[in-house]
Formats: C-alpha cells, sequence, structure tokens
C-alpha cells in the first residue's frame, strides 16, 4: 500500500476566457520521481503552483499532504517549489538565498547544498539578476535538493544548463533520493533528458491530462512498424495509431499498445521493420511534432 | 488501496505563529542595506549638503539666526521616505514571491512584514529624534545648518519628534506595500482602477470643502489638534492601510 500525496479531482484554472488547466485529475503516490511533461503553456507550472497553493483554483479540488495547501502553513512546510521564472527579493544572492532557506525548510543540509555550489560552481556572491539562464536554474536545483522537503518540485531544472551540469543533477538526485526518499515532481519538455530519471509519466497538453502512466510501462507501450506501405496499414489496420509517416512506397507508423510474440513472429514474416518508440518520440506523437525540433535546439543550447 | 498522508497533520496548527512570521522578519533583514543601509546614505548625503549650504550661506555673511530660520523650510530631513515607499513595493513585489515558493503563507508574510515596518520605523524615528536633538545642542553642527530641526521637528522635544517619525514612516511602508498588493492581486486592471478611484474620491472631497467653504474651518480644526493630533490622523491612516493590505493579500498570486 502506497500512500499518496497529492489527490487532484477536476482542477481546472481558468484566466479570462482562457482555461490553462480544464478538469485534471490524477494522484501522486509517496517517494516516487513523476515527470510532468508537455510543451510550452501545456499547463505544467500551473498545476505546481496550484499545489503549492500560490494559485487558487477556479474549479475543483486538490488535496496535498490530505488538505488544501492554500494559506496551510502545516502543508506549505513539507513542500519546495522554485519556480523556473522565480523571483527573488531586491539585490539577492545566492549567497542570501542560502542563508534564508534552513529557516524555511526543517530538512536543509547546508553541507549538501555547500557540495552542490561546488559542483555547479555557482558564484554565491553575484546578484542573481545577473546570473546566466543556467546559473539561475543552478540556484533552483541546488535549493530543491538540499530542502530535502517530502515533496519537492523542479520546474524545468535542465533550462540553460551544460552537459555537465545535467549530469551532476541526476546523479545528486539519484543519490539523495536513495537516502533520503520523497516524492519528487519534474517538469520538463527536454524528455529524452530526464527520461531514465522518471518513475511515473503525466503528459499535459493544452491544459488536459494525454497520459498518466507508469514510465516502465510508457517505454514499452508504443511501437514503429516499418516497411511498404501497404503491408504496414495491413498489419497495424485494427491498432490504435498514434503517428504516420509515409515516403513513397514507404510507410512508418507508431501504434500504442504492447506488441505480443504472435505479432512480433507475423511482423517479421511479413517484411516490416519493428522498433522501441522512445518517451521523446512517443510525447511528440501525442502532442504534436513541433516538440521534436524545439527539443533538440535547447538541448544543443 | 491508497491512502492519503494525513496522520502526522491531524492536529491543526495555532493560527499565531511566531516562528512562521519572525523568518520573514529575517527574511527581509537577510540583506540589511536595504531596510537599514541606503536610508542613511540618502540622509547622510541629505546632511552634507546641507552644511555645504549653511557653510556658503555663513560664509558670504548671512547672520546664523537667518540661516537657521530659511533652512527650516528644507525637506532634507524626509529625503529617504521617497526611497522607502519603493521599499515598501519590493517587499511585495519580490519577497511576497520569494517567501510563497520557500512555502510561506500569505498571513504570515504579511504579518512578519507589518513587524518588520514597525522595527524599521522605531529605528528611523528614535534615531531622528536624537538627531534633532544634537542638531540643537550643536547649533547647527556648528554653522548654523538646520536639516532635522526643521518643518513639525524640534518644537516639542524627543518623544513629540519620535511619535511624529514614527507614524510618518510606517505610512510611507504600508501605503508602498499595501498598494503593490493590489497588484498581486488584480494586476494592471486593479491598478487602473485604484488609481482612477483615488483621483475621483481626492477631486470629490476637494470639491466639497471648496463648495461648502470649509477650508478655513478644516485648516483651523487641524491647527487645534497639534502635531501630535495630525501624526495621529497619519498612524490611523498607516493602521488602515495595514489592514487593507491584509485583506487584499491573502487572496493574492504571485507572478
Amino acid at each position: 500500500m502506497t500512500p499518496t500525496v497529492v489527490r487532484v479531482d477536476g482542477l481546472t484554472k481558468r484566466y479570462g476566457s482562457f482555461t490553462a488547466l480544464d478538469r485534471v485529475t490524477f494522484d501522486l503516490e509517496e517517494n516516487r520521481i513523476y515527470g510532468l511533461l508537455g510543451r510550452n503553456g501545456a499547463g505544467k507550472t500551473t498545476i505546481m503552483q496550484l499545489l503549492t497553493g500560490q494559485l487558487f483554483p477556479s474549479d475543483g479540488e486538490i488535496e496535498v499532504f490530505g488538505r488544501t495547501p492554500a494559506e496551510h502553513a502545516d502543508v506549505l512546510r513539507r513542500m519546495c517549489f522554485i519556480a523556473e521564472s522565480q523571483r527573488y527579493p531586491e539585490d539577492f544572492t545566492a549567497a542570501h538565498v542560502l542563508k534564508a532557506a534552513p529557516w524555511f525548510f526543517e530538512n536543509w543540509d547546508a553541507a549538501f547544498a555547500e557540495r552542490l555550489v561546488a559542483d555547479f560552481r555557482l558564484p554565491l556572491k553575484r546578484r542573481i539578476k545577473k546570473l546566466s539562464r543556467g546559473q539561475l536554474s543552478a540556484v533552483g536545483v541546488i535549493v530543491g535538493l538540499a530542502s530535502r522537503a517530502p515533496l519537492t518540485f523542479f520546474d524545468e531544472p535542465y533550462l540553460g544548463l551544460d552537459a555537465v551540469a545535467r549530469h551532476i543533477f541526476y546523479d545528486r538526485l539519484l543519490e539523495d533520493y536513495a537516502e533520503h526518499p520523497r516524492t519528487v515532481v519534474l517538469s520538463t519538455h527536454l524528455i529524452d533528458e530526464v527520461a531514465n530519471l522518471l518513475e511515473h509519466v503525466i503528459l499535459i497538453d493544452q491544459g488536459r491530462i494525454l497520459l498518466d502512466r507508469d514510465a516502465e510501462e510508457v517505454r514499452g507501450t508504443a511501437s514503429t512498424v516499418a516497411g511498404p506501405r501497404a503491408t504496414v496499414e495491413q498489419f497495424v489496420a485494427d491498432r490504435p495509431v498514434i503517428g504516420r509517416e509515409a515516403l513513397g512506397g514507404l510507410a512508418s507508423v507508431t501504434i500504442d499498445g504492447r506488441l505480443d510474440q504472435a505479432d512480433r513472429v507475423r511482423a517479421a514474416e511479413l517484411g516490416l521493420e519493428l522498433a522501441p518508440v522512445s518517451l521523446q518520440q512517443l510525447i511528440v506523437h501525442l502532442t504534436g511534432t513541433d516538440l521534436a525540433g524545439s527539443t533538440e535546439q535547447e538541448a544543443a543550447a | 488501496m491508497t491512502a492519503v498522508v494525513n496522520a502526522p497533520i491531524a492536529q491543526s496548527t495555532s493560527r499565531v505563529r511566531p516562528n512562521e512570521i519572525w523568518r520573514i522578519v529575517r527574511l527581509h533583514a537577510v540583506n540589511p542595506s536595504v531596510f537599514f543601509g541606503v536610508p542613511w546614505i540618502i540622509l547622510g548625503a541629505a546632511w552634507i549638503v546641507s552644511i555645504v549650504i549653511a557653510m556658503i550661506i555663513g560664509g558670504a555673511g548671512a547672520p546664523e539666526d537667518d540661516i537657521r530660520e530659511g533652512m527650516r523650510y528644507s525637506w532634507a530631513v524626509l529625503s529617504p521616505q521617497w526611497y522607502l515607499i519603493v521599499v515598501g513595493v519590493q517587499a511585495v513585489a519580490y519577497t511576497f514571491s520569494f517567501a510563497l515558493g520557500f512555502g510561506a503563507t500569505r498571513r504570515d508574510f504579511w504579518l512578519g512584514t507589518a513587524v518588520m515596518f514597525v522595527f524599521v520605523s522605531i529605528e528611523m524615528a528614535a534615531a531622528i529624534a536624537t538627531l534633532v536633538q544634537l542638531e540643537q545642542l550643536t547649533d547647527g553642527w556648528g554653522v548654523g545648518a538646520s536639516m532635522f530641526d526643521s518643518l513639525w521637528y524640534g518644537q516639542q522635544g524627543w518623544l513629540v519628534d519620535f511619535y511624529a517619525t514614527f507614524a510618518l514612516q510606517l505610512l510611507v511602508l504600508f501605503i508602498g506595500a499595501a498598494i503593490t498588493t493590489v497588484y498581486m492581486r488584480w494586476r494592471i486592471r486593479g491598478m487602473l482602477i485604484l488609481t482612477l478611484s483615488a483621483i475621483v474620491l481626492v477631486l470629490g472631497l476637494i470639491a466639497l470643502a471648496t463648495f461648502t467653504e470649509s477650508w478655513p474651518q478644516i485648516f483651523g480644526w487641524l491647527g487645534s489638534i497639534g502635531i501630535v493630533g495630525i501624526f495621529s490622523l497619519i498612524l490611523g491612516l498607516a493602521a488602515v492601510f495595514a489592514l487593507a493590505g491584509f485583506l487584499v493579500i491573502r487572496r493574492a498570486t504571485p507572478r
């Protein structure tokens, strides 16, 4: 039996006529790593702001540690959420942030924070305003890790981080998570970077949940079938198709659902190629193709 | 089946949370120059300018009594107030968003901020009231300058000067903070409505007083309640802004 730390039911957030979140329902269980995935503007940050009581829902229910989060100190003190666009007090430096953190997070580990500062080469005395995008992300990552809050949110932690820093985050999170289990929610549109970290995936697009599944399960669910167009079409005829590409007489079709042994044998007999679909590819298929391009660009940057 | 984790927080925390409120005070003070440094740099610069002006006038041969009388109308003693309005604005515009990210409640944030404002006001009031006394004792810092002993200061002793500065300081800080809560809750639309309503209200009061020809009575009444009376009104106004800010910030959202 796994305790549930977050329960969200029919959660809706409207801004005037714009619906940022549309009747979203999900649960988060204790001590797992969740990926809150989706394109820019999908509603990821809105969900996290609602869960941490920073926003008020237009409709629906939120329970975090058994209570509505907004204005409940006993719930809020068990969470840590440094938003990607977090504002800091005027003239604040990273040193100020780290000095204040232990007053707010009872499990704060100052030694761990110091080690992370060295790992990420974060300049402590420089004003936050003057930090680069990657250094700003590092501030959020360091606070998120060292706070050891029972429910920790990382909002686009990879934004602007170089390859070494991304690797450090990955390693430190897994190390520390093994020693101090907690519930982690990681929002990102750089999916391949975090795919191996995630235990559960919640995919959101245009304010709605498209997918809410165990990551292991997601990895196995979709396959790409490639070969002569007519043969491929025949093979996928009564299967749920989530993506279709064609080039001349050849086609490559992505189907949702597991292929069993008989399917594989049949595909081989028909001369079709089967390929697994990565988490990122699956999500691209589910949310549209623009994501692939933007992700690669940003990962390279 | 799953169960919601709620056992450890079954007992609700008290509505008065000294630790949660105190940490907001510390958060405001973690970079002490904002509240305690810059105001004194501004005041110090104004002081140097006042001394130099007094020396120039003195050097030109004007009698010291005339210099002091003329400088009574200098507003140099109020120079940090403009900056402190901005500090009030920034406390809500920036520190509020940050405190929410660190898991503070809006209620604790406002109470902690109010405590900080009271501390700053006491500090400014005690210092300025003392500087008025010093200026009087040293005959205007030896050159007949009259920066602190000006306007309503220096007339009824240390305690009245303290009270006046305290009330004015609280009003300045709470005006900045409370108006910003309107922005944090209703954004630009709220600010426009607030500004327009304030203009209409002020113009309306002016029109009312003018058409009823009651300006002499108003000034007469203000004169009769004296410095302490007027600054009690200001302190009351500060309390109104403090309460309004508290009510508005309870549903405010960070940017």
